[in-house]
């Protein structure tokens, strides 16, 4: 018990943030990235394959290596990681712009990320590195798919939208992205890295309230999300829903896996779903 | 079943609040909120496309409200159930460590009890008990079993300042020294048990996750009570104690007054018998010279017997008289001189060896003596004591060692020693107390009042002095005085 055994001093004091300056310089590369891909995209052509891969992988590789800086306080060898996770994604991306089948490989993507974790023990302080019992991923899964279905009812019913799969290698290759990219990159640094370094301080609530409404901007930023009123209506109800849905998996399991299984089912429902 | 004509069936809608209330009832706050969000999950698939066709009308906004009703019963009635539930476990938690404290064994095993229950009743992953003793190093409980109290530890500094501490998590919070990696944070509280006096220990407190607010503030209030009951515990235990004590001291005294009693019966008994026998004496001599005529060589001779008598009686009203001053704290009046103890010594043992033929009298002075100043009456009085005893206890034909040497300290020692039946080590304290006559069988038909050596005591006292015993069972016993030598007298004292 630490409180009886642990050295303790009243009057030590926080340590300065070394995080800021490196965190700053992540945002700053990946918006330079991302300025890049889209101007690329703008040149069409052969260029634009590369645009979009610059792009994904700009915007993911960003979102992991900020969660990195952030879970490791800005120390350790973080940037060899975060730029071997953002070569997997860029090649994830550029290989699915090249081939039908090339985006399965985005689904490499946990594995080299894992690989890179146990590099660090400190992440288990995310859940990143957390054994997990297989009862608790299947509770994940399904509560993803509840509220996947959920949007699948709700939207065919009230709005008539449509659910398809429009061919199967086109439902693999977004199943694949939001197993190595999407669904990846924002448990990682909301639920992973913010929900994970807020709850220490603020509490359950205060900590899923902030990092749930931070995905929430994230997404309705991300230009892919259907422009419509009742879209963006729905988006913001069911990822509020989905964001608390894995900060209570995240706080009830203590291990990030439950919380991404229920992103990568609802996402993947998510994919059926023809808006028009 | 559930939609009728655009709007939605009431009665039956409202078989939604069931499920969620009963969840909230058996299990808490948590399953009713689970359940109720649940409920209007199923709900909104019916309600929305409602609201999407005939636009937010006031059945609409029912619909909306019989949607979010679910989640809401569900939360309130259940955390009304886990307050409840919390307030009754804490209740019973504290009676149980009332009565864990209050009970008979030792404090260790006591804590040990105590920090399970709040263990239990916090929902803690850890509990430590630290309770500070007066007597030694604290007393330390934890639950899981193991852990001790480093002196440099959150909890030691608590007990030490009686200052609380609360941590939103330990493995981040810079106070702490630890290589903790665990994906949950770790609050944790250390409070001081002060119940008004002052802190008398610790109650430190860890739990891995959330910890609702209601929690930590039953943890406070459970510190308060543990305070108490500490504090209670060391009470008992003190009045425990004290009331051992009292009584093995109220049974020694009584045993003592009962031993008094006992002595002074026999007193009574032996001083009417020492004062009869020479007044019968002194009333038959005094008959026969009265009531005839006695030829003047008989005459003398009765006369005689009436003087020695006469002198036994006043030497035994004497030793009453000086009894009674020593009974009202009166010092004996000394009539302080020069006083030749050799020589009173001396004529002592030829008065005693006149008498008592069947003892051998041995007398060793260091040479040169030291001069003595003291009253040489009562000089004579002690010697005579000591004597008197040394005989008395011993059988026939024994020896009777007088010597006489400088002390310790410039006193003058004087010690007479016998070689009668001794006394017990355990007697010893108490061979120098009034009507306190040692029992011995060998020594039962010895008379005596249990007066002298309480007499030379008191005398030895008076003078300035002291008197010692060393005593062996079966082989004898030495007496010594010691009386202040010449250089030890009080000014008041004429010099020789």
């Amino acid at each position: 018990m630490d409180l009886l055994t642990a050295p303790f001093e009243a009057t030590r004091r926080r340590a300065p943030a070394a995080v800021w300056r490196p965190f700053v310089a992540v945002s700053a590369i990946m918006l330079a990235v991302v300025g890049t891909g889209r101007l690329l995209v703008l040149q069409g052509g052969a260029l634009a394959d590369l645009g979009v891969a610059f792009e994904g992988a700009g915007v993911h590789g960003g979102f992991i290596a900020q969660g990195l800086v952030i879970a490791l306080a800005g120390q350790g060898a973080w940037a060899g990681s975060a730029l071997r996770v953002a070569a997997m994604l860029l090649a994830g991306f550029l290989l699915g712009r090249l081939a039908p089948w090339g985006g399965l490989l985005l689904a490499a993507t946990p594995l080299v990320l894992l690989q890179e974790c146990r590099r660090y023990p400190i992440l288990s302080r995310i859940g990143a590195l957390e054994p997990v019992r297989p009862g608790s991923l299947t509770i994940g899964f399904a509560v993803g798919a509840f509220l996947g279905a959920h949007l699948l009812i709700t939207a065919s019913l009230t709005f008539g939208y449509a659910v398809s799969v429009a061919g199967a290698s086109a439902f693999a290759a977004a199943v694949a992205y939001d197993v190595g990219a999407n669904a990846l990159s924002a448990e990682w640094l909301f639920r992973g890295t913010l929900f994970s370094h807020w709850w220490r301080y603020w509490g359950f609530w205060g900590a899923a309230a902030t990092s749930t409404g931070l995905s929430l901007v994230r997404y309705l930023l991300d230009p892919a999300l259907p422009h419509t009123a009742e879209a963006r209506a729905g988006a913001i109800f069911y990822l509020a829903a989905l964001g608390v849905a894995t900060s209570v998996l995240r706080a009830w399991s203590g291990s990030l896996l439950p919380g991404y299984f229920a992103s990568v089912a609802f996402f993947a429902a998510y994919r059926t779903l023809i808006v028009w | 079943m559930l939609w009728e004509g655009g709007a939605p069936v009431s009665p039956v809608r409202h078989l939604f609040l069931v499920p969620p209330l009963w969840a909230a009832l058996t299990a808490g706050a948590q399953a009713g909120a689970f359940v109720g969000l649940m409920a209007g999950f199923l709900q909104a698939p019916l309600v929305l496309p409602a609201i999407e066709r005939v636009g937010l009308t006031g059945g609409a906004v029912d619909g909306l409200v019989s949607l979010v009703t679910p989640a809401v019963l569900g939360a309130v009635a259940g955390h009304v159930r886990d307050q409840a539930f919390a307030g009754a476990r804490r209740l019973d938690a504290l009676l149980e460590i009332q009565q864990r404290l209050a009970a008979d064994e030792p404090m260790a095993a006591r804590l040990d009890l105590v920090v399970h229950v709040v263990r239990d009743c916090l929902g803690a992953r850890a509990v430590g008990l630290v309770v500070g003793s007066p007597e030694g190093p604290p007393a330390v409980a934890s639950a899981p079993r193991g852990a001790a109290l480093a002196t440099c530890s959150a909890a030691a500094w608590c007990l030490a300042s009686g200052k609380s501490l609360r941590s939103r998590d330990l493995a981040t919070d810079p106070r702490m020294t630890l290589a903790d990696v665990s994906p949950s944070p770790r609050r944790a509280m250390a409070l001081p048990l002060d119940a008004g006096a002052g802190s008398r220990g610790a109650l430190a407190v860890e739990w891995r996750g959330e910890v609702p607010e209601a929690t930590a503030r039953a943890a406070t209030e459970m510190a308060l009570h543990l305070g108490l009951g500490v504090e209670n515990a060391r009470l008992t235990l003190r009045q425990r104690r004290f009331a051992a004590e009292l009584e093995e001291r109220v049974a020694a005294a009584t045993e003592r007054q009962r031993e008094i009693d006992r002595a002074k019966s026999e007193f009574i008994s032996v001083v009417s018998h020492e004062l009869r026998t020479p007044i019968t004496a002194l009333e038959g001599f005094s008959e026969l010279l009265l009531s005839r005529p006695v030829p003047p060589e008989h005459a003398r001779r009765f006369l005689g017997h009436i003087h020695a008598e006469s002198r036994r009686l006043g030497r035994i009203v004497t030793e009453l008289l000086d009894l009674s001053r020593i009974e009202v704290g009166v010092a004996p009046v000394l009539n302080r001189e020069r006083v030749d103890l050799a020589a009173h010594v001396e004529r002592q043992i030829e008065l005693f060896a006149g008498v008592h033929g069947g003892h051998r009298f041995l007398w060793r002075a260091a040479s040169p003596l030291p001069p003595l100043h003291g009253d040489p009456d009562a000089l004579d009085r002690m010697l005579q004591n000591l004597l008197s005893n040394a005989v008395k206890y011993s059988p026939r034909g024994g020896e009777v060692r007088v010597s006489a040497r400088a002390g310790p300290g410039g006193l003058v020692e004087l010690a007479v020693e016998d070689q009668g039946v001794g006394i017990a080590a355990e007697a010893l304290p108490r061979v120098f107390d009034k009507y306190v006559r040692i029992a011995n069988p060998e020594t039962a038909s010895v008379r005596g009042l249990g007066l002298g050596l309480s007499l030379v005591r008191a005398l030895a006292e008076a003078h300035g002095g002291r008197i010692e015993v060393s005593s062996e069972p079966g082989k004898g016993s030495c007496f010594r005085l010691l009386l202040p030598g010449g250089g030890g007298i009080s000014p008041d004292i004429p010099a020789i």
